[in-house]
């Protein structure tokens, strides 16, 4: 995270404990006062009306009587026969309150060895009980989630819209956790130890975030001998419960500020971006000048162009672009999000054709693939791997094609679930990207949480320098979606990590945790090889275009190149290539079709065809089409 | 199957096993705790008979009295004499509250009386603690550069196997944290505070940092105390500063126990941090 982050986060916890100071001083001061007077007059009435004590033997009792009660007596009734405090029941509930860390207080150690027992029984009991909290927690979660799943089919099978599912099932989730854990215990007990309902909603949200005052305790002793288990037992559930939602609201607040930075640093660059985009589109009518050639701005705006004549050739994504483009007002940032992301994609097509094509083999590629993924989650230490699979290219482009790599992968897969948002009306890609719409919406909360996880890992990125890393949260945010939702599917790890937070030992801090690296790697092989395989073929008749011809032009989608970012990428080698030859067809272009077939009429190769070093390999594997 | 099979029996063997810590526990603390318990009874109850031989107040009154007096103290209201104690709801008190509420440690020594200060505790305990671990995540993140990967890289460097410069590096960070922040605030509590040994502060300093938080022992409530605004505004620092290190110390222990391998034989999610870092993970070149 940001230095500057974290300062404004530190300045944030200040500013919340200062201001929660203010409530209470004014809540809490009036009240107070008022019971000392209350205090000092019962004192004056009992003096005056016995005047036989003096006020030497008064303060003398008060104070015995203070510090029993401080060691823990209660005063209030001291029954002839004696019931000690430290009957096994209440010892066992005090051993439970010390390891959840809960710590009450009612009841506390007074000896000198109490105490070193105290310390040294919490060193251990603390990492078990997280453990067992982590246990719990995860077992908790798969059942949650398959119950939300199971609701969600019926939903689904109505037609609602996988969006609409997603937030019902979240809602649904926090509300039947709320429901049982909260709810029904603070009835509880309310009925059991005559407390109001504020006082035991109170008690309840105190001990479930382990705050643990102690001013109310269960277990005044009417209620029989199974009520403190019990008791136990609805604390280890609800704390797992309670610390998934805490780490939820954690992730939303952390999503919120990357969210924040995120679209701000977009509108800066789609400033800069359109200004390009309008000095470009006055070049449509002039003949191409070879001083602009080395050009970066415009060099990487054509690539972008391409990238999105070659989303809208391949159909798929016809659609979602179509919508994107027409459904959004601003026309900024949504555009620039399904654009770049879809383009991205495109750019995963023409690596793994190039990968494709050096390796022919669709192993490799997988593989190397889902080993990107956690490299490119190791922050910007991806030129070893890079290197190894995607040669001969400048070193920024490079990076940006390793950074694309795992994310287009799941922009593909959220392509499906966009299609399918917009009722299905993806053709031909629906069968094999159904089954992964529906899993995907097969999400419970931790969706959600799993959502907003990896945007974490945005902010490290930032912190590289790389500039086109901003939209990653969004392709971060489908990377862990998708993730989740073949997960899910296959069942290789029930994790509950939206509550593993919690699990941690010593004080049950959040690790704000993310997915296990070692999930990404299995289900994406499974869910890469159809899109791989739909990708290389796109991927063979595109490449062709891509690298052979600039042809389609500004007047394409001036609404839809938002990119600005790669900027530090200079792809010098392709600079030759660019051929200004801007013979548009904008019936071509903008065909929002639903077909996948290859291009009817694609563009025509460069004139001079030496310029470029791929059309070789290219009119190779062109020149066998399928379809 | 297998897997699933085994985590389930993970799981219950943790809960037995929790279940008899539990036990013994509770065998332990009653054995120790309840002698003590039962002398002070009889000497409460000597001193209460003492007073009422001698004076007229009878029983009922007594009692009627003193349970006023106990439900005032509960809340911080002392009704001895010469006590001119600050109000507990001060601006730093206040804050003191607030903070406790905040890192869940909640001792409980002041506790909101009326309603509307316990349903705003409940909204504003709600919010605050997800923020607070956000924010000690946040420093613990940056923390763990200089204090943790740089040194194990350096011990790597030096010529250690990644295994064993991860362990010595921990014990070497553990003393260093119980140095500096159990020792020495102890013993800064014990002098400053009137009525503490040595080991109470140590054992004040263990309860607060792993947020049990008691509040048998809690500083800056003593009558009389110099200063108390600036001492619970410094206690506030050191509760913030030593929850860091905790987690700190948390974190590495957790990616050693990775790197051993003993997450995943527990079955147990691995410390996936380095997805957000552009660091190195603890230990280079290890896959």
């Amino acid at each position: 995270m940001r230095c500057t982050t974290l300062l404004a986060l530190l300045t944030g916890v200040m500013l919340y404990l200062v201001m929660g100071a203010l409530v209470f001083r004014t809540l809490e001061a009036p009240d107070e006062s008022l019971a000392y007077t209350n205090l000092i007059a019962t004192k004056h009435s009992f003096l005056v009306n016995k005047s036989c004590v003096t006020e030497l033997d008064f303060h003398k009792l008060v104070k015995g009587v203070v510090s029993a009660v401080e060691a823990g007596l209660d005063v209030n009734s001291l029954p002839a026969n004696f019931t000690s405090r430290w009957d096994l029941a209440s010892a066992f509930f005090f051993c439970g309150t010390i390891i959840t860390t809960i710590g009450f207080g009612n009841l506390s150690p007074r000896t000198c060895y109490g105490q070193l027992f105290c310390v040294c029984y919490a060193l251990v009991g603390i990492p078990m009980f997280g453990i067992l909290l982590a246990g719990v927690g995860d077992h908790m979660g798969t059942v949650l989630r398959r119950a939300v799943a199971k609701i969600e089919t019926l939903f689904l099978k109505r037609k609602v819209r996988p969006t609409t599912v997603r937030v019902i099932s979240a809602v649904l989730s926090i509300l039947i956790g709320c429901l049982i854990f909260l709810a029904v215990p603070t009835v509880v007990f309310q009925k059991m130890e005559d407390w109001s309902f504020l006082e035991s909603l109170y008690f309840v949200v105190i001990t479930l975030t382990t705050v643990g005052f102690g001013d109310y305790v269960p277990g005044g002793g009417r209620e029989g001998m199974f009520f403190k288990p019990l008791v136990w037992l609805w604390i280890v559930f609800g704390m797992a419960y309670f610390a998934s939602i805490l780490t939820m609201i954690g992730n939303w607040l952390r999503v919120l500020s990357k969210r924040t930075r995120a679209e701000m640093e977009e509108l800066r660059a789609h400033a800069t971006d359109w200004t390009q985009n309008i000095q470009n589109m006055s070049m449509d009518f002039r003949i191409p000048n070879p001083l602009e050639f080395n050009d970066p701005f415009l060099l990487q705006r054509r690539r972008w162009k391409r990238s999105e004549r070659r989303r809208i050739r391949r159909g798929a994504q016809g659609t979602l672009a179509h919508w994107v483009r027409g459904g959004s007002e601003n026309g900024h940032l949504p555009n620039r999000w399904a654009g770049l992301s879809i383009s991205m994609s495109q750019l995963e097509a023409q690596s793994s054709l190039e990968r494709a094509v050096a390796a022919k083999s669709r192993q490799r590629v997988i593989a190397a693939e889902s080993e990107t993924v956690p490299r490119v989650g190791t922050g910007l230490r991806v030129d070893p791997v890079v290197v190894r699979h995607v040669e001969g290219r400048s070193f920024p482009h490079r990076m940006a094609r390793s950074f694309s790599l795992p994310v287009a992968h799941s922009t593909s897969e959220l392509d499906s679930p966009g299609a399918a948002l917009q009722g299905g009306s993806v053709s031909g890609s629906e069968s094999p990207f159904d089954s992964r719409s529906d899993v995907s919406s097969a999400s419970s909360s931790c969706l959600a949480l799993h959502r907003f996880q990896p945007c974490r890992t945005v902010s490290s990125m930032e912190e590289g320098g790389a500039a086109g890393i901003t939209t990653a949260p969004e392709e971060k945010l489908i990377l862990a979606e998708k993730y989740r939702s073949v997960a899910n599917n296959s069942h290789k790890h029930p994790p509950a990590p939206c509550l593993l937070p919690r699990s941690s030992p010593i004080p049950h801090f959040v690790i704000p945790s993310r997915n296990p690296i070692l999930l990404p790697s299995p289900p994406l092989h499974s869910a890469s090889s159809a899109s791989c395989q739909l990708l290389d073929f796109f991927g063979e008749n595109l490449a062709y275009i891509d690298e052979s011809s600039d042809t389609l032009s500004d007047r394409a989608q001036p609404a839809a190149s938002e990119e600005r970012r790669r900027r530090p990428r200079k792809p010098k080698r392709r600079s030759m290539r660019r051929q200004l030859s801007h013979r548009l067809s904008p019936m071509q272009v903008r065909r929002p079709s639903c077909d996948m077939q290859p291009p009817s009429n694609p563009p025509t190769p460069p004139p001079d065809s030496s310029l470029s070093d791929r059309p070789p390999s290219e009119n190779h594997t062109d020149s066998a089409p399928t379809l | 199957m297998h897997s699933a099979g085994r985590s389930w029996l993970l799981l219950t063997g943790f809960i037995l096993f929790y279940i008899i810590y539990l036990l013994f526990g509770a065998l332990v603390f009653s054995s120790v705790e309840r002698p003590q318990e039962d002398q002070l009874r009889t000497e409460m109850k000597a001193l209460k008979e003492e007073f009422l031989n001698q004076s007229c107040v009878n029983a009922a009154s007594l009692e009627h009295f003193l349970v006023k007096v106990l439900t005032a103290n509960k809340y911080g209201v002392s009704v001895l004499k010469n006590t001119s104690m600050p109000s507990n709801w001060d601006l730093a008190s206040s804050m003191f509250f607030a903070n406790t509420l905040v890192t869940t440690v909640g001792y409980g020594h002041t506790t909101p009386l009326s309603d509307t200060g316990k349903a705003f505790s409940i909204i504003y305990a709600l919010i605050g603690v997800p923020f607070t671990m956000l924010v000690l995540t946040a420093c613990v993140q940056r923390l763990m550069y200089p204090l943790v990967l740089a040194p194990v890289g350096l011990l790597q460097r030096s010529g250690m196997e990644p295994r064993p410069a991860t362990v010595v590096h921990f014990m070497l960070l553990l003393i260093l944290v119980v140095l500096c922040f159990f020792l020495a605030p102890a013993a800064v509590f014990s002098t400053l505070e009137v009525s503490w040994s040595l080991l109470d502060g140590l054992y004040f300093c263990f309860i607060s940092l792993c947020t049990i938080g008691l509040g048998d022992f809690v500083p800056g409530t003593q009558p009389g105390q110099k200063y108390r605004p600036l001492y619970q505004v410094s206690v506030m620092i050191y509760l913030f500063v030593g929850l860091m290190m905790m987690y700190l110390l948390l974190r590495t222990f957790h990616k050693m126990a990775d790197l051993h391998g003993l997450t995943t034989f527990l079955q147990l999610p691995r410390c996936e941090d380095d997805l957000d870092e552009d660091r190195e993970p603890i230990v280079e070149d290890h896959h």
